[in-house]
């Protein structure tokens, strides 16, 4: 019923993070007193990175911030917004919980699945858009509110739906 | 509390008394009842003293207090809202009450809760009979159940191996973190860890780093349920029908304690048994499973050799035909050219019978295999331990005097060819660095009469004249003393299997016809022989074994005769 | 009636973000009034204990008395204050608004308490969903360190803080003031046991304080204008100062809300300058008056309902996070009630037994019933189920969060679970949104009386 996160995929490559992102995250570690309290946003850095954190991204984190591998993929299950398989080039997040719910989030979302073809949780064959349902993200004074990754676009409505996704499909 | 006499002169004001002490207990009251407690204990503990069972499955008393199970919620007086008892600190004055509505209540309903998503395993589950989950619904939890929906899956990760010994099966699990947090406390690995959240959580490990510390297994002894079980207890036995006998681990040199769990005469598994000064709760894995090798009987006839044939007889024919022997060479050659090699395998009372016997028979050349292994290590209580001995008396064995003696030949001295002895009586000849290796074999082959005292069949076996069977560790009591100098008995578990006796009994029997001993002498009477006879061991009376007292070899106890 | 703007004064006003028109609205005069007008750290508590501020993110403690609970002697450890910025309770979004539109007031109002906790280094735990705000606030620090607001010798004045912005990722629990120290250490956001409480064992194990948005944007206004102004807005002595108000669902005009602690419902529903009244000429059906967490209201209960810590504790509610959800008559109070139970079963951490079990329990009884195939003795299931669940059974007051939507929806609108149950469809009739997705149903197979012998 609900959705399971206990699968951190394999990239199929090890994972070292280029420079840039090794300076960020240095820059990161003088931020704490322990290493390990650097983690969320070192995963930050890794997901920005290469989109998802693979399980070989995690190692890599592990090694970094000297911590156990099992610990990495604790937090990285735990904590929604973490990407454990590739994601397509556009997040849909549809808000379900109450406000949206009551402004028609959910009618919203099946008219998206219908469009694109996926249920949440999925990819489209194109890897353009993956659908995933969220929990209230504190736009409920716009319900229903979206975002589409970063980026937040509420209130949202059949029509504007239908050319937000003519839009993002026809970006190259 | 007296006080001395006042030398205050009259008209002076009285002196008042000296304040008490400061206590080093706390006074709890459980249910109305004071008690006296030290200071350390987790409340669970402290209740445990007062006789009073508080249900709980996260506590345990080695690892960090987490207080998310909720099945020791008790009333604390003074505060409305039950609390968690592992985690409300002692204080002098505080007040329990474990038997009100609102605990029971409690109680009932954790249980219900911990059920709802619980398969109902038991007539499949190894910790049927020794499952906390049983024992808390039968004794804490409702008759019937309220749930009436699906149970909560977990493919993938029900009845799958998450390491080399331990099988998991995530639709069995609490959620206590008994396991991750052994595995971060204790074993220092961290392989463990919680994933996803909510009613969705389970452990697992880091793909590719499966649960393979040292101690595995001792995840599987924490778990409260059936989630973590060991691959080699799997199915094998139902635990009521188990017997339990006190031993210690033949695995190395630290001499962790351990409980022999058995039945007709089979050893099913070995479980740790408490000794906070040597393995504390725990067991190594390499240790836990040589618990099959018990059940190793392989030598089951005495035979010898006779010009190329060999033929079964009966084991006091053997003993015999070894007398003879000795007694031969002795009147011949003299008895240097006789050589008794003893074994960190077996106890201070085996080895000091066969040194008592070489004295008797004015033979120095007497030895003891040294086989270094790995190292090995041990948490006890409070410190680390560490093992580096394949066997577990290396220290008890040099104790009796099992080394050259007067001038007289080591084993080293043998194998390089210093010595070639007519008669060479190997006292335990499973032990395997020797059992095994053919070039070594090959040496003492020389010798006119190969005697050895074996369980399993090796090169050593195989090439020898007269070989005995003996019996296993299970089969008889004794003492070993670990790396630390502690002395520590082990139990017999069963009688030994026809035709083999305990080394000692063979070793005994040899003596009497070769005229030292007395046929009667059990290991309690050798035992008292060590203690008046053998430096350091002045204290090893049965009562103080009963804690594996520590010799400190330092103290020389004065001692009578010798 | 309008009232003064306090809060939101410079919300809409451009360039709100750029620290030179803060600056140029009076901004970081409080600061400066404090740090180099001879105010000790105490003397700052004190006003802010004076002016009855009472935490805004949703548990209403007193501001001044929680800075007060940390140790005189902190045996050399250092200070932490941690802003909840964690937004997530849903119906919430007045901590979004401050941080996106007015960075500086959040910033200002951190840097005082901050020195009032004789605190070194802090940190913004701001949720992960929060991308602008995230990046807002970073580039509205930078500007605070260059102008000399914060490092070292602020002011001159020798007192130093570090600030940071640590972004969560996905999880509702780390708004817990325990979990969100847990997720701040690097681990899962799993709430600690208390006590030991935060002030004396918090984060990196030291003293720590956390605290709301909009309780830290209040301490500016505190501070530039007197606690005993501050305490003379609001309803009474024990409810000051103005207070942001979040309405959404059925009304007309949704959006953040300002005015004096204590507005009246009506009035934020209806008022012309607030809500403007129902949507589409609707009648209000239940209100749930500070997020999800906060038992619901009827019709009837929302006459005469100051909205206040106070007030809503008489009417068996709570003021929570002041998010106003609206529902109007066409609203199924068992879907309603399923919904908000599936956002408690998303976000349970899952670490104690009621609350990992019960949550998703709950949402299934619920799903059943509000998809036809509920038994009646369901309704009275979903009452002993949330009542073993509290009180004291649980870690946190998630738990207790989880169950207000189920025990006042059954308390008070016992009659649509009965026609759930009894009719297998819903009392109000089909509804615009698309039904949800039938569960794994499966029927009773077993009695459930008590067995005879």
């Amino acid at each position: 019923m609900s959705h399971r996160r206990y699968r951190v995929e394999s990239a199929g490559e090890p994972r070292v993070f280029p420079p840039e992102a090794r300076a960020r995250i240095d820059r990161i570690l003088k931020r704490y007193p322990t290493k390990k309290a650097a983690l969320l946003p070192v995963l930050w850095v890794a997901q920005e990175t290469w989109g998802w954190i693979s399980k070989e991204a995690a190692e890599e984190v592990a090694r970094i911030l000297e911590l156990s591998p099992a610990h990495i993929d604790g937090v990285l299950t735990f904590y929604t917004m973490y990407n454990l398989s590739p994601v397509g080039k556009h997040l849909l997040q549809f808000c379900t919980s109450i406000s949206c719910h009551l402004a028609g989030a959910e009618g919203l979302a099946e008219r998206c699945k219908k469009r694109l073809g996926i249920d949440f949780e999925e990819t489209t064959k194109d890897g353009k858009f993956t659908l995933v349902e969220v929990e209230c993200i504190a736009g409920c004074d716009r319900a229903p509110s979206m975002m589409v990754n970063d980026t937040y676009y509420e209130p949202m409505d059949e029509k504007q739906l239908d050319s937000l996704l003519d839009r993002l499909a026809a970006e190259s | 509390m007296s006080t001395p006499d006042n030398k205050a002169p009259a008209g002076a004001p009285p002196a008042t008394p000296p304040p008490p002490p400061p206590k080093d207990t706390f006074t709890v009251v459980f249910d109305g009842a004071p008690i006296e407690v030290p200071k350390n204990l987790n409340l669970i503990e402290a209740a445990k003293l007062a006789g009073i069972e508080i249900p709980h499955f996260c506590f345990h008393p080695r690892l960090s207090v987490v207080g998310q199970c909720r099945m020791c919620l008790v009333e604390v007086e003074g505060v409305p809202k039950i609390q968690a008892a592992c985690t409300t600190p002692l204080k002098d004055g505080l007040r329990i009450k474990t038997t009100t509505d609102k605990v029971i209540q409690s109680r009932a309903a954790n249980m219900e809760f911990l059920l709802i998503n619980h398969p109902l395993d038991c007539p499949i589950c190894d910790q049927a009979g020794e499952c906390k989950l049983q024992d808390n619904s039968f004794g804490y939890g409702d008759q019937r159940s309220r749930y009436d929906e699906r149970k909560r899956q977990y493919a993938g990760f029900d009845r799958t191996m998450i390491g080399p010994h331990v099988i998991a099966d995530m639709t069995r699990c609490i959620q206590c973190t008994r396991c991750i947090r052994f595995c971060e406390e204790i074993a220092g690995t961290a392989e463990l860890t919680f994933l996803d959240r909510g009613g969705r959580t389970l452990v697992w490990t880091h793909d590719g780093k499966p649960l393979a510390n040292d101690w595995s297994a001792c995840a599987a002894d924490v778990c409260p349920v059936g989630a973590l079980t060991t691959r080699e207890f799997r199915f094998r036995k139902r635990v009521w029908y188990l017997r339990k006998t006190p031993s210690v681990c033949p695995g190395c040199n630290i001499g962790c304690n351990n409980s022999i769990e058995h039945g007709d005469g089979i050893v099913y598994r070995f479980l740790p048994r408490l000794n906070p000064e040597v393995n504390d709760y725990w067991l190594c894995d390499y240790g836990r499973f040589l618990s099959e090798s018990l059940n190793l009987q392989e030598i089951e006839k005495a035979t010898i050799r006779e010009k190329e044939e060999v033929r079964d007889v009966l084991v006091p024919v053997a003993i015999e035909r070894i007398a003879q022997r000795i007694r031969e060479t002795i009147e011949g050659a003299g008895p240097k050219e006789l050589f008794f090699l003893g074994s960190a395998n077996l106890s201070n009372e085996e080895n000091f019978l066969l040194r008592k016997l070489a004295d008797h028979l004015s033979c120095g050349n007497r030895d003891v295999v040294v086989d270094k292994s790995r190292v090995r290590r041990m948490k006890s209580k409070t410190a680390w331990i560490e093992g580096d001995h394949a066997a577990a008396n290396y220290a008890g064995a040099r104790d009796m005097g099992l080394s050259p003696s007067d001038g007289g030949a080591s084993l080293e001295d043998v194998l390089n060819g210093k010595l070639a002895p007519e008669v060479i009586v190997v006292a335990d000849g499973s032990f395997s660095s020797i059992g095994d290796d053919e070039e070594k074999v090959a040496v003492l082959r020389r010798a006119k009469t190969l005697v050895v005292l074996a369980r399993t069949t090796n090169a050593l076996t195989r090439a020898a004249d007269i070989v005995v069977p003996a019996a296993s560790l299970a089969e008889k009591e004794g003492t070993f003393t670990n790396v630390q100098g502690r002395v520590q008995k082990f139990e017999r578990a069963f009688l030994p299997k026809p035709p083999a006796r305990p080394h000692g009994e063979l070793l005994l029997q040899l003596a009497v016809l070769l005229g030292f001993g007395d046929r009667n002498w059990t290991p309690t009477d050798i035992r008292r022989q060590i203690q008046s006879e053998v430096e350091g061991y002045g204290q090893l009376t049965e009562k103080e074994l009963e804690g594996g007292i520590l010799m400190k070899k330092g103290d020389f106890v004065p001692v009578g005769g010798l | 009636m309008a009232s003064e703007k306090v809060l939101l004064a410079r919300v809409g006003r451009k360039d709100s973000r750029s620290i030179e028109t803060y600056v140029e609205d009076g901004g970081y005069k409080a600061l400066r009034t404090v740090l180099t007008g001879g105010w000790s750290p105490e003397k700052l508590t004190d006003e802010v204990k004076k002016s009855g501020l009472r935490g805004r993110g949703g548990a209403g403690f007193p501001t001044g008395v929680k800075w007060g609970f940390v140790p005189k002697d902190t045996k050399g450890k250092p200070v932490y204050l941690l802003l909840n910025a964690d937004e997530s309770e849903p119906g919430t979004f007045k901590d979004r608004l401050l941080m996106e539109e007015d960075p500086h007031q959040v910033i200002e109002g951190m840097i005082l308490s901050a020195y009032a906790l004789k605190c070194r280094d802090a940190y913004i735990y701001i949720r992960g969903e929060f991308y602008l705000g995230a990046r807002i606030l970073d580039a509205a620090i930078a500007e605070a360190y260059d102008k000399g607001f914060l490092g070292e010798n602020i002011l001159g004045s020798g007192y130093a803080l570090n600030l940071t912005v640590h972004r969560g990722a996905g999880a509702y629990i780390c708004g817990e003031e325990t979990g969100l120290i847990e997720s701040l250490e690097g681990k899962r956001g799993q709430p600690r046991i208390k006590p030991p409480f935060p002030a004396v064992h918090g984060v990196f194990g030291s003293p720590t304080i956390v605290n709301n948005v909009e309780t830290l944007a209040c301490v500016v206004h505190i501070v530039n204008r007197g606690a005993e102004w501050f305490a003379k807005i609001g309803r009474n002595e024990k409810n000051t100062g103005p207070k942001l108000y979040c309405l959404s669902g059925h009304v007309v005009r949704p959006g953040v809300y300002e005015a004096p602690l204590g507005l009246p419902m009506k009035e934020l529903l209806f008022g012309a300058d607030f809500g403007q009244g129902m949507k589409d000429g609707r009648k209000v059906k239940a209100v749930i008056p500070g997020g999800a967490s906060a038992a619901m209201l009827t019709a009837e209960e929302i006459e005469d309902c100051p909205l206040d810590f106070d007030g809503l504790v008489a009417k068996g509610s709570m003021l929570g996070s002041a998010a106003i959800i609206v529902m109007n008559e066409d609203t199924c109070i068992v879907d309603a009630a399923k919904n908000l139970s599936k956002f408690f079963s998303h976000e349970s951490c899952g670490q104690c037994t009621p609350c990992r079990e019960g949550t998703p329990w709950l949402l299934k009884v619920l799903t059943r019933i509000e998809a036809g195939e509920g038994r009646l003795e369901d309704i009275d299931l979903l009452e002993k189920i949330s009542n073993q669940m509290a009180n004291g059974m649980t870690i946190c007051v998630f738990a207790d969060a989880a169950i207000a939507p189920v025990l006042s929806s059954v308390g008070k609108f016992r009659e649509e679970y009965r026609h759930h149950i009894d009719q297998n469809r819903c009392l109000v009739g089909p509804r615009s949104a698309v039904p949800s997705s039938a569960p794994d149903l499966r029927p009773s197979t077993f009695d459930l009386r008590p067995p005879t012998v």
